[in-house]
Order: C-alpha cells, then structure tokens, then sequence
C-alpha cells in the first residue's frame, strides 16, 4: 500500500538546513498494523505528516496505493487524503467552535457523503466512542481523555482504508487506552491499515510490527535490515 | 508628563509598526472628518448662521398673500406698500424695491441687473457704505433721483475698483447719474442688484411704466419688502398686525384687495427655503459617512486588541497597573484620532471651496465660506469617542477579574463577544452605505428622468440672449426694436430665424395676470409673454391648431393672442378655443381673440407642470426688456456672436447684451442646484462604499487570521480549496445580506425624506433598491474574495503546527 523510497525531510534553519527525516525506506502492507516509536524529536509526527500528504516539503519516492505521490500537486494529494486516510492529531485539534457532533460530522461534510447518511455514520460512530452525552458540548467543555477521544472518533468516522495515529492514547487512562487499541485491533481485522506513533510498549503489542526512529533514521524495522551506518558511507 | 512622553513615544512605534493598519484608520477618519466638516460648515453658513446684517434675524420679508393660497413670494403693490408703512407699529423701518435690467453705457455697453429701491433699504439691512454713501430721502425727489449706488462686484469689475469713482458721472440708460456710495461684498439685499437707484416718488415705479407715478398702483404687484421688527416685537406680534391692516385695505379696496393678506418669514427663510431641504438631505448623508468611518476604525481596533488581550491579562497578572495599560491604550487611540483629524481638515480646506462653487447661487452668494471649527471640533472628538470607545476594550476587559480566564483559554471567550460586536458593525456598515446607495441612486435617476422632460421647444441650435431699450424710450419705439432686431438677425447666414420674447423659459423671470371672459364675472389667471412674429417657429414650439401671430399682428389691427395647450384645457375645456375672446388681460386690453393654440412649454423649470400661456404681438401688447431666441443653422451656435451683436448694433448701438448663451446652456443652468444634490450624494455613496469595503475587507481578514489553525484543520480532514472559499465568502456574505436587508428596511423609511427632492421615480422604486443591493453585494463579494483566497493559501502543516 505504502512505499516509501529514500525519503527525506529538512527544514531551513539559520545557517543551512535541518533534516529532521533521513533516507526513510519503508514498505507498509495493506492490512499492516505499524506501530512507530522512538524518542521525543525524532521525527515520528512528521513522517506521519508525510504519509498522511498533509506536508509537502520533503524529497524522495512515496508510492500509495498506485499514484505516485511525489510526482502529484497538492490538490491530488488533498484528494487521496479525503479519499483514503483518516487522522488523529498529537494534539486532537478539534474545532473549537463546533460541538462535538459537528466536529465528527466535519470530515465527511468533505466527502461524497449524503446528509442522511452522514447523520447515520456520526451517530454509530458516538455510539461506538460512547460519548452519546458529550454530543451537543463544546470541545472546552471536556476533558483532555475525551477530546482525545474524539478526536480518535473524527478519524475513524468515514471509514478510512488508512488510519494515521499520532499518539492516540497519550492523554487517556490505561483502561480507555485499552478501548481504543482494541478498536483499532478490530478495525484491522477488518482490513483498515493502521500506523500508530506511540511510547507506550503496550499499545505496540497491539500492532503486528514496530519500527524504531532515532534521530530522522530508521533505526529498526524488522521488515529491513538497518541501514544508517552503510548509506551514510555512500552519502 | 514622563510617562505621557513614554506612552506618546510608544503609542507611535506602535502605529508605525503596522502601517497598514495605521493608513486605513487614518485616512478612514480623514474621509469622514473631512467630508463632514465640509458640508457642515457649508450647512453652519448658510443655514444656521445669520445673514452678515446687524440683527439679521429682525429682518423681515413681507409679503402679499392671497386667500386660499399659501405662497409667501408674492410681489407687492405701491399702494398697499405705502398704506403698510403708514399704518404698521411694528417694524422700526421698511423697505421697498424691484429689480430690472438697465444698460450701462460707457466703451463697452453692458447689461446690468439694476435695482430701483426706497432709500430706506439702507438703514434697514444696517450695513455701511464701503466708499461714499447710501441712497437718502433726499434722493427720492424727481429732480434729484440720478444717483446710484454700486454693488462690490460692478464696482470691481467695471470700474477697476477705482476708489476715485465716487461723484464721477456713468451712463445709465442713456442718462447721466452721478455715483454717490459703492456697498462692500455682502451687501445683497435683494439678492439680485448690480446697482441701485433711488425711487423718485418714494416707492419704486412699474418697470413697463417707469415715468408714472406708482402711488396709486393697488392691483400691480412688483415690490419686495422688507420691515425690521421693532425691539421687543416678535413676528408673531407683526403677523397679527399686518393682518389687521390688510383687513382693513381689503374692505376699503374691495375692488383691488378682496382677498389679498400679508405674510412674512424671516430674510434668512426667504433665503434658503429652496436650498434648505437640500442641505439638511447631504448634512444627514455626511453624518452616515461619519459613522461608517467611526464604524471602521472601530472594528479595526477591536480586531487590533483582540490580538492584545493575552498580552494584557499577562501584564495585569504581572502586577502592571489598570490605569497604565488604560493609559497606554487611550494614548494610542487619541493618536489615530488626531492624525485624522489633521488629514481631515486638509480635506475640508480643499473640499469647502469646491462645494461653494459646485453650488447653486444661493450657496455662491455667501461668498468666503471657510472651514468652520465647530464642525472640526465636533468631528475630532467624535472619532476621539470612537477611539476610547473600542480602544479600550480590551483594557476594561481584561481588568474586569477575568484575567485567568484568559489566560487559561487563550483568547476564546471574549473573542466570541468582540466578534458579534464586529459583526454587528459590519452589519450596519453595510446597512448605511446601501441607504446612501440608494438616496444617491433615486437621485440620480431624478436628474435622467429631468433631463428626458420634453421642455416644449427644441434646444439645440439656439442663441439666446437679454436686450432692452432704456425706459425712457416710448412703447412704440420699443415695440420696433424688438421686431427690427428680430428682421436684422434673420439675414445674417447662419440664421435660420430669430424672435424676441419678454420672457425666456427657464431664464428665471414670470409674468402673471388675471383676465376674464367676456360676460362672466369669473377670474382667470395665466402667465403673459410678448413676443415678435416668428419667436414660437424659431423655439420649435408646435402648433396644435389656428396660427402662429405674425406680421400683420400690429398695433390697430385686431387684437389677437396665441394660447397654450394647459391654457386651454383650463380655460374651455373639450372646446374649441379658436375664434374666442378674454377680456381685462391689462390697461386697455379688453377684447383679443384667440388665433392659435400652440404646445405647453416648461417655462418655470423642467420639473414644474406647465402652466397657462398667453402670447401677444409686440406692437398689441407692450414689454420694456425682451430676450431674443436665435436659431442657427451651425451646430456651435456661440460661433455667431460676434455677427449677432453687430446686427443687434446696426439697430441701435447703444445697447448690450445680455447673457448671451445657448439654450442648452440655460437649461444646464437651470439643473444647477439638482446636479449638485445629486453629484454630492453619489460621491458620499461612493466613499460610503468604499468604507464599507474596506470595513467588510479588514474584518473578514481579520476573521482569516484567526481561523488560520481552524482552516488549517479543516483542510487536513479533507477540505478543498473551494469548500474553505465558500466558507469564508459565505461567511463574509451572510453579514452582507444581513446589513443588505437591514439597508432596504432603512431605506424605504428613510428615502420618504428625501421625496421632495426626486423627480418621475417613487421614493420606493424597486428596480433602484434591488439594482443597488446587487451593486452592493458585488462589493461585497470582492471585499471577501480577496481574503478568502488568502485561507485556501493556508498550510495546513504550518497552521497546525502552532497553536
Ligand atoms: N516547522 C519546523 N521548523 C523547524 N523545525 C521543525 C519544524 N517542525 C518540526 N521541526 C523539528 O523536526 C523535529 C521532529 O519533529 P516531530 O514533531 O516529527 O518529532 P516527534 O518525533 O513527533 O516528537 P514528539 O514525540 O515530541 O511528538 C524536531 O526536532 C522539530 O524541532
Ligand atoms: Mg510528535
């Protein structure tokens, strides 16, 4: 489903540039559940970025599905988003002056979805989180768990092949953590791609393979052997 | 002071760090102070201030009435004059006077509009003689009445300001005065003299017959008079007696005065009345662009400390104290607020005289108008209020005990209240700027519809100008003036035709008598015009039925007239008028036949309803000046006048002429006062529009700004380029339809105001209100459109990044 061939990420800094991804090789099979770990800075949020075609700043081969990603503008990027991906923020990102319902309704207002069917998938979808009650809040109005929740909710609500979560559970207690993990479980037995970011050694049980990020370089990555120390030579 | 020289100092490294934001404020302020001070100072001089007299507000116009009517510019007779002045107990003084024109000899012949008054007038208006004197009782004996006084404006272009001038001898009317006083500038009593002469027995004489005694004229009325109210006296006080006096005219004249009363107003009424409604419509349009400035610089800072409430609640919970941060901000806005303001009086300074003379002449008349400091004042502190008002906000706001509210939840809850209140301005921008729209647009649809107003005659192709014998020449000799004058123009080349009439449409003079129909005691009333054989045919006014008068219509033929149409459908109506008599139409006027009915002319103004018309020959009937219509075979009519003046010369080569100009040109003149309201209005639309552009621009970018993360989360769950630019314009456009609304809603109240003011177009016209809206939504449109392309450029990495 995903390729990713030698790609790369950097940003302007006074003096030259900054490469915050280096050399990133990685091949995700649809139907994989990755989990991606690794220290504070290490780059995770951005290749998640990348992945999710939210950023366009960086340089290499990124194949999904069939397109040939580095080679489409950003608007065939945004509909290969809309079209496939679903995505939990770091920091959930919901819109403040909306409510909750609104909030989850949002993602699919984008889509070609209809407005009774639209009513029907936000409503499983509370049903599913249980947050039924916190429909008609504001996100001021909750906790932090349960914004991250939804959040986790407004990702998972247009049925996306791809699911992208940045730290899903950072914010819950272990047992709501457990929920979501084993709903991205079941999600993925029914065939959703799952790439989490997380710290937690237990969510990653949950996936079927974890890759190390160290410093913008695959570090570990079972289905690889690790490469720093061989292209560093060539480069 | 060290701290207001620090928060001076501050406040401007503020404003000159975002110069943006600075210049619209700024120039917005300079717009609407401007404009404002402009028309009020114009509004102030001519409306509220007195009239440059000594105690301008005693003056008095008085006036005769008719029953039934209510129509306070009546002219007066001698006689009534005469018995007011003996009779009354109320006014110290009273005066008397009529205008006319006069020929001015010297190299260049001139015509001047000559003003032959009671010697009264002086002292009445109060004002001193700049050289010399003014005119005495002595003056008004027969043998001594050739002395005149000169206005500012003869004095300094005629005579070159010759202080010399005074005791030197001119020609008048082909006899000698003597000039004993020249007035200074404001001296304009009548509103019309060029000069003045003295009355030779005690009141004017009638202009058609100036060498008989007047006394006795009870039923010629001519005269405008003035009284001033005795101290202690109020107009209420006169009305009552002048009232008792024309009662008692009336049962002692029974035949002249049956039905006659007295009326006045005071001068400065009798002044403005016309241009009065005028004034207040564009003082109200001013104050609209005023507020719409207000309303901008409001939301600008709103927005502005919006972004500074954080920054405030941290200093507050810092310890900085309340009247610090108060101080600071208040510095800020007293700042803009002057900057404009200064901006704003170089405007007015520019605009006032523009005004003045974009003017109709009553506005010209007052001559040096200035900027008038009041209205500055007023206008300065206004946008001052503006500034503390929405300046302060965020300072009160932030000290109200919810510093922890907003530092905890960054800048969303009072967001949301600042918000609404930016809404709300926005709305009523809008809303005031569609009801200047559409003031403006009526008008302007008014003037089109004037100017599609057939007069009657054809314009084009037409010389006109004044001309007249003095009035010591005999009733023949100026009959035959008129009709030679009129044979010599038709062989120039180049000259179609040419005819003498003694009153010109649209030149600004009427004539009305009454007459009657032979058995019937009833009184008939119509407008009368003297003109020579050819003077309908060279106007183009048609012929609906009988004939035009021609040369055989001489003095000892039969006595015969052409009527108009609205002549005849009053007078016989579903008759045939042809062949019909009118008597008592004047002395010696008693049986004339109609001959011809000819087409209505528009004769007061192009808006005024045509009114009753009887024509009669030169030579049958008598007039003492005349207007001559040339018609030119040239598309450039004033290519002629030179071969014009020397044909009028061959006759007789004393005589000047008068205001020679083409038809076109009088009609043009006559539209002054309409083009002026209108062209006023359109611009304070156009700036009104403008602002609200600017507001609605400045707002909706403001709201971009602050959506940025809220865009740029959107466009991570999947919004496209178009879905986040019709959020935004739909966002911005909905606040437009709302002040749109608001606006027709105003407007079909307001625009009842101006009803007096439109012509041929309901004050409720649809098509107006919505082609306006529409204007105005596409404004609107743009306004949004630009910052709305600005959201869709949002990256939605660099907007979530940061929160
Ligand atoms: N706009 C930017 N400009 C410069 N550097 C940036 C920018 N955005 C991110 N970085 C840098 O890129 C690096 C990787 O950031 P990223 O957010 O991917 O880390 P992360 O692995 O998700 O960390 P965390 O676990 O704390 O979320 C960091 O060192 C960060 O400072
Ligand atoms: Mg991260």
């Amino acid at each position: 489903m995903i390729q990713l061939r030698n790609v790369e990420r950097s940003y302007k800094t006074g003096a030259g540039a900054t490469y915050v991804l280096r050399r990133i090789n990685l091949d995700i099979q649809a139907g994989d559940f990755v989990t991606v770990m690794g220290p504070s800075g290490a780059g995770k949020s951005t290749m998640l970025s990348i992945l999710g075609m939210l950023d366009d700043g960086w340089a290499g081969e990124y194949h999904f599905l069939d397109h040939a990603v580095h080679k489409l503008d950003r608007k065939k990027r945004a509909d290969l988003n809309r079209q496939y991906i679903g995505f939990v923020f770091q920091s959930y990102h919901l819109l403040d002056n909306l409510t909750v319902y609104e909030n989850l309704d949002v993602p699919l207002s984008y889509r070609n979805v209809s407005r009774g069917q639209r009513a029907s998938m936000v409503a499983e979808v509370l049903d599913r989180f249980q947050i039924v009650g916190k429909k008609d809040l504001y996100p001021s109005q909750l906790s932090g768990g349960q914004q991250q929740l939804v959040g986790v909710a407004r990702a998972v609500v247009g049925n996306p092949k791809l699911i992208l979560a940045d730290e899903p559970t950072g914010n819950l207690h272990s047992s709501q953590a457990k929920e979501i993990m084993e709903l991205f479980k079941k999600l993925n037995d029914q065939g959703t791609t799952i790439v989490q970011v997380t710290h937690s050694e237990a969510n990653a049980a949950y996936g079927n393979r974890t890759i190390q990020l160290f410093d913008g370089w695959i570090a570990n990555d079972p289905k690889n052997e690790p490469v720093p120390n061989t292209t560093a030579s060539i480069g | 002071m060290e701290t207001l020289l620090h928060d001076l100092r501050y406040g401007v490294r503020m404003l000159r760090k975002s110069p943006s934001f600075t210049a619209i404020a700024v120039l917005t302020l300079a717009l609407g102070i401007g404009s404002t001070v402009a028309i009020f100072s114009v509004v102030d001089q001519v409306l509220l201030h007195s009239l440059p007299y000594p105690d301008a507000d005693r003056i008095m116009y008085v006036s005769q009435t008719e029953r039934g009517g209510n129509e306070l510019h009546y002219a007066s007779s001698p006689a009534n004059y005469l018995d007011w002045v003996a009779q009354n107990h109320v006014f110290s003084v009273m005066a008397a006077s009529r205008g006319w024109q006069g020929n001015l000899g010297g190299d260049r012949p001139e015509r001047v509009r000559l003003s032959m008054t009671t010697a009264s007038l002086f002292p009445l208006f109060a004002v001193h003689p700049m050289l010399g004197r003014g005119l005495e009782s002595e003056d008004e004996e027969p043998s001594n009445d050739h002395v005149a006084v000169l206005s500012y404006g003869l004095w300094n272009r005629r005579f070159g300001a010759d202080p010399g001038l005074i005791n030197q001898s001119i020609t008048l009317n082909n006899e000698t005065y003597t000039v004993v006083g020249v007035m200074p500038s404001n001296f304009l009593p009548d509103g019309y003299g060029e000069l003045w002469v003295p009355s030779p027995w005690g009141v004017p004489s009638h202009p058609l017959v100036p060498s008989q005694d007047p006394r006795q004229f009870r039923d010629r009325n001519y005269l405008d008079v003035w009284g001033r109210l005795k101290p202690g006296v109020t107009q209420h006080q006169a009305e009552q007696e002048m009232s008792a006096i024309a009662r008692r005219l009336e049962k002692q004249y029974p035949d002249s005065n049956d039905g006659i009363g007295v009326g006045m107003m005071s001068l400065q009424d009798s002044v403005v009345s016309d241009i009065r409604p005028v004034l207040y419509v564009l003082l109200a349009a001013v104050a609209f662009v005023l507020l719409i400035g207000c309303t901008n610089v409001a939301n600008l800072l709103l927005a502005r400390s919006s972004g500074r409430t954080r920054e405030i609640s941290i200093r507050i919970a810092l310890g900085a104290g309340r009247r610090r941060i108060v101080s600071q901000l208040l510095t800020e806005s007293v700042l803009l607020a002057v900057a404009g303001g200064l901006l704003g009086i170089v405007i007015a300074a520019w605009a006032v005289p523009t005004l003045v003379a974009l003017g109709p002449s009553e506005i010209r008349d007052y001559g040096n108008i200035g900027v008038n400091l009041e209205a500055l004042a007023f206008a300065v502190v206004v946008s001052i209020l503006t500034g503390v008002l929405f300046g302060l906000a965020p300072a009160l706001h932030a000290s109200e005990g919810k510093v922890s509210d907003s530092l905890k939840e960054g800048e969303r809850g009072s967001t949301a209240q600042r918000g609404r209140t930016r809404t709300a301005l926005v709305v009523a921008e809008v809303a005031l700027s569609l009801i200047l729209l559409i003031g403006a647009g009526l008008t302007v649809r008014s003037f089109v519809r004037v100017l599609r107003v057939d007069p009657g005659f054809d314009a084009s192709h037409l010389l006109v100008f004044g001309v007249g014998l003095p009035p010591s020449a005999s009733a023949d000799e100026q009959d035959r003036f008129y009709r030679q004058v009129a044979e010599k123009l038709e062989t120039l080349p180049g000259v179609q035709s040419a005819g003498a009439v003694s009153r010109l449409p649209l030149s600004g003079g009427n004539s009305g008598r009454s007459f009657k129909l032979p058995g019937s005691a009833k009184d008939y009333s119509a407008d009368i015009r003297v003109e020579t054989p050819r003077y309908l045919q060279t106007m183009g006014v048609s012929l609906l039925k009988g004939r035009y008068l021609d040369e055989h219509d001489i003095a000892g033929a039969t006595p015969v007239i052409v009527v108009n149409e609205a002549f005849t459908k009053s007078v016989f109506p579903g008759e045939d008028p042809i062949g019909k008599y009118i008597t008592d139409f004047g002395p010696g006027m008693d049986k004339l036949q109609i001959v011809g009915v000819v087409g209505n002319v528009r004769h007061v103004a192009l808006e005024a309803a045509p009114r009753a018309e009887v024509y009669l020959p030169f030579g049958q009937a008598h007039w003492t000046s005349a207007f001559v219509a040339v018609r030119t075979k040239t598309s450039d009519p004033l290519a002629l006048v030179p071969a014009v003046q020397n044909a009028v010369w061959s006759v007789d080569k004393t005589v000047p002429l008068a205001g020679v100009r083409t038809m076109q040109d009088l009609i043009a003149r006559s539209l002054v006062q309409r083009k002026f309201t209108m062209t006023l209005l359109a611009i304070f639309a156009a700036l009104a529009v403008v602002l609200a552009a600017i507001g609605l621009y400045g707002a909706m970018s403001y709201s971009v700004s602050q959506r940025t993360r809220e865009i740029g989360i959107r466009m991570a769950l999947g919004a496209q380029k178009k879905d986040v630019l019709k959020m935004v314009v739909g966002q911005g456009m909905g606040l437009a339809a709302i002040g749109v609304a608001v606006g027709i809603a105003g407007s079909l109240g307001m625009m009842r105001l101006i009803s007096g003011l439109l012509f041929g177009v309901s004050a409720t016209d649809p098509v107006t209100f919505i082609l306006l809206a529409m204007v105005l939504a596409g404004v609107a449109f743009a306004a949004n459109y630009i910052p709305a392309r600005r959201a869709t450029a949002v990256d939605p990495m660099v907007a979530l990044r940061y929160e």
